[in-house]
């Protein structure tokens, strides 16, 4: 007997790279964006269907941006299981860290140098 | 010999001129705060031309008739230029506001409101201040590599990097790209 398939939601590219970090650079903490909804590690691949080729590039950009970012400890990654491959990907913005700074005028001694 | 010019002359002249400013000011529609400048230019004008005055082919009047109108028609013509280029209103920030108890446009426009902030340049000290800070977090989180890059392009192009053998044109740009889009993800703006 064959069970049903669940059919994928449609899925589509919410933002671009820029638009991230520019959210990324004004959020206060504690603000919630969703970056994606749908299936990262299925929409990320050359074999998903579920985007266009440019869209599918630009939200590997978007994914690896999101990544960098809690790094570098600007926001914290979570997601949101909406039903099956459906999630919500978020990003939550933390405090700016303040400790690491540098005058631009050591790299131009660096430059010189 | 030159001629030599009496008290009586030079309040004539200051007259001519004084009455010329006035037709100007009234007819091109200036403001009053105009009309000391354009006096003196008009008198700095004909002051300089009085050497060439001779007695024996008119009367004082009315050389000095005649050299304040040329100049007052190429003040004019300057002005109608600068309308043209900038806008058919003229504003002075000499002209006094209306109701201001004699304040002038100058004296009464906030620096956020003044052609300063309308250009772009910083005119909030407390915001330059963030900036800053946040201009060196933001060069602190970038690596050595990067750095040198910002540096160097402080004072070069990307094609010139490139023709250093400093990296790909393309390889470059997509450098800048990446900084650009780290740097706005810590809050700073393209300047």
């Amino acid at each position: 007997m064959t069970r049903s398939i669940t059919k994928l939601p449609a899925a589509r590219l919410r933002l671009k790279e820029i638009d991230l970090c520019g959210w990324i650079g004004q959020a206060m903490p504690g603000d919630m964006l969703e970056y994606h909804r749908g299936f990262l590690a299925l929409d990320v691949t050359e074999q998903g269907t579920r985007l266009a080729e440019r869209d599918r590039a630009e939200l590997v950009r978007v994914a690896r941006r999101a990544w960098w970012a809690a790094e570098q400890r600007l926001v914290h990654l979570v997601q949101r299981r909406h039903g099956p491959d459906d999630y919500s990907y978020l990003a939550i913005a933390r405090p700016k860290p303040r400790r690491v700074s540098a005058s631009f005028a050591s790299f131009l001694l660096q430059e010189v140098a | 010999m030159p001629h030599q010019f009496s008290p009586s002359d030079l309040q004539l002249l200051l007259l001519e001129a004084d009455a010329e400013a006035r037709r100007l000011v009234r007819r091109l529609r200036l403001p009053r705060a105009e009309l000391d400048d354009i006096r003196q230019d008009l008198l700095v004008d004909l002051i300089a031309r009085l050497p060439a005055f001779d007695p024996e082919r008119g009367s004082l009047g009315a050389f000095a008739g005649l050299v304040l109108r040329n100049h007052a028609t190429r003040i004019a013509a300057k002005i109608k230029r600068a309308r043209e280029a900038f806008g058919a209103v003229p504003v002075s920030l000499d002209e006094e506001q209306p109701g201001r108890d004699g304040g002038t446009r100058g004296e009464l426009t906030a620096e956020e409101d003044g052609l300063s902030a309308w250009l772009g340049q910083p005119v909030d000290a407390f915001a330059e201040v963030e900036r800053r800070l946040d201009v060196e977090r933001g060069l602190g989180l970038l690596d050595r590599r990067n750095g040198a890059l910002c540096a160097a392009l402080a004072h070069t192009t990307v094609e010139s990097l490139a023709a250093q053998g400093r990296g790909s044109r393309s390889g470059l740009y997509r450098r800048l790209k990446d900084i650009r889009l780290a740097l706005m993800a810590h809050g700073l703006k393209a300047a």
